[in-house]
């Protein structure tokens, strides 16, 4: 799932649990934990710590890796338009298995991403899309990339969300429902592969301070080999306002 | 001569005893979501001169309610919002004012502050009067730039100074 273009509010504090389940082609259970830090520094700056815990590697469950990942809004709002841009990077460690032509610096590899990301806003509608490139570096210490396979992609992603619920906003404590639609794909620089991805999703937003997205994504198409496409996404966040003077 | 100049302008420059601010509305930018909105909110209720604040979630404004007699800084208004992470894209104040002469580049003062009318016709405000505040962060950038170009019919705008503001009567 992709972050918005906005950013969380200035000098507040999140946390964050990704839980993702992807089913393997043989019908085992790919089972990811993400918790995640969160920081507001300004209205221009976010920044995100994360930890990729998953099951896949013999013995249970595993800390294979962690990442930092920074935003930085620089698009100006005016009182009717709502146009934002924000460019972002993330540099991951990861030490698992390198086990598919798939780059994902999100649990997976060891590398980076840097892309940007639009969002424009019209009444309830939000429109996103976002352009990055992604490279894979070696899985240390034991696991290197292999010299055979692209080690960068371009990543590209299209997504609308809409806000169902309430109709109209009488108090902070209303519960908010937003229905999203996203399309994530990826091409590999090295061998042209690529995969498509559409994830539904619904959104709850609770006393305005806590999240709950839940989310299925399914491949598309794949030319690529990937382990496990398919899945259930869980992400709970609650945030706690003017946490920093 | 000089002294007469002086004593001319201090006519101009009236203080009123029985004139306050009651309340704000102040419109936000960036403001897309319902969480921004409760950390502006959270904010603004932080200020001690505030008594009450009255989101309007459907327009991302906020009405603030301010304790009577007490001194308002405008300028915490500012700082607030933009501590949260956002900005203030319209700010206008609800003044209580006493036959108050209204003409571009006259002004009254307030608990030490001038405010400086611009952009308005000649008139006498009384009673509650809603005045929008035109300086720079106070309404947004293309408003200003605007303004700015107009410098020369008003000599003291474009500063950056929080004890004078400039007005518009609305």
């Amino acid at each position: 799932m992709t972050e918005p273009a906005s950013n969380m509010p200035a000098k507040s504090f999140g946390i964050r649990n990704m839980n993702a389940l992807m089913f393997e082609a043989d019908g085992k259970l790919n089972y990811h934990n993400m918790p995640e830090l969160m920081w507001g520094i300004n209205k221009k700056w976010m920044v995100h710590v994360q930890g990729f815990i998953s099951n896949r590697q013999e013995g249970g469950f595993e800390t294979e890796g962690g990442s930092l990942y920074a935003k930085y809004r620089f698009f100006k709002d005016d009182l009717k338009s709502h146009f934002r841009m924000a460019l972002y990077g993330r540099y991951s460690l990861n030490k698992a298995d390198i086990h598919q032509q798939e780059i994902e610096t999100m649990g997976h590899n060891t590398g980076y991403e840097a892309g940007f990301i639009a969002t424009q806003l019209l009444h309830k509608v939000a429109i996103s899309s976002s352009l990055s490139y992604e490279k894979a570096l070696d899985n240390k210490p034991n696991y290197k990339f292999p010299i055979t396979e692209s080690n960068s992609a371009l990543n590209y992603t299209l997504s609308v969300g809409k806000l169902m619920l309430p109709k109209v906003y009488t108090s902070y404590k209303q519960v908010n429902v937003n229905l999203m639609l996203e399309l994530l794909g990826q091409r590999l620089n090295g061998n042209k592969k690529s995969y498509l991805d559409i994830a539904p999703s619904v959104q709850f937003i609770i006393n305005s301070q806590a999240r709950i997205d839940l989310a299925y994504r399914q491949e598309l198409y794949s030319s690529m080999i990937r382990t496990a496409p398919n899945g259930v996404i869980l992400k709970f966040e609650y945030t706690f306002f003017n946490a920093f003077k | 001569m000089k002294k007469l100049l002086t004593i001319a302008l201090l006519l101009c420059i009236t203080t009123i005893a029985n004139s306050q601010i009651i309340r704000a509305e102040l419109t936000a930018t960036g403001l897309t979501c319902s969480m921004c909105s409760k950390a502006t909110y959270n904010q603004l209720i932080s200020i001690p001169e505030v008594e009450k604040v009255e989101p309007d979630l459907n327009n991302t404004t906020f009405i603030i309610h301010f304790k009577s007699n007490t001194p308002v800084t405008i300028s915490n208004l500012k700082k607030k919002v933009e501590d949260a992470g956002f900005a203030v894209g319209e700010l206008i104040v609800l003044f209580k004012l006493d036959n108050q002469f209204a003409e571009n580049n006259t002004s009254f003062v307030l608990d030490n502050i001038t405010y400086k009318f611009m952009d308005t016709k000649s008139n006498t405000l009384n009673g509650e009067v809603k005045l929008k505040i035109l300086d720079k962060g106070y309404i947004v950038d293309k408003e200003y730039k605007k303004l700015a170009n107009m410098s020369n019919q008003y000599p003291s705008y474009g500063g950056n100074n929080n004890n004078i503001y400039h007005i518009k009567a609305l």
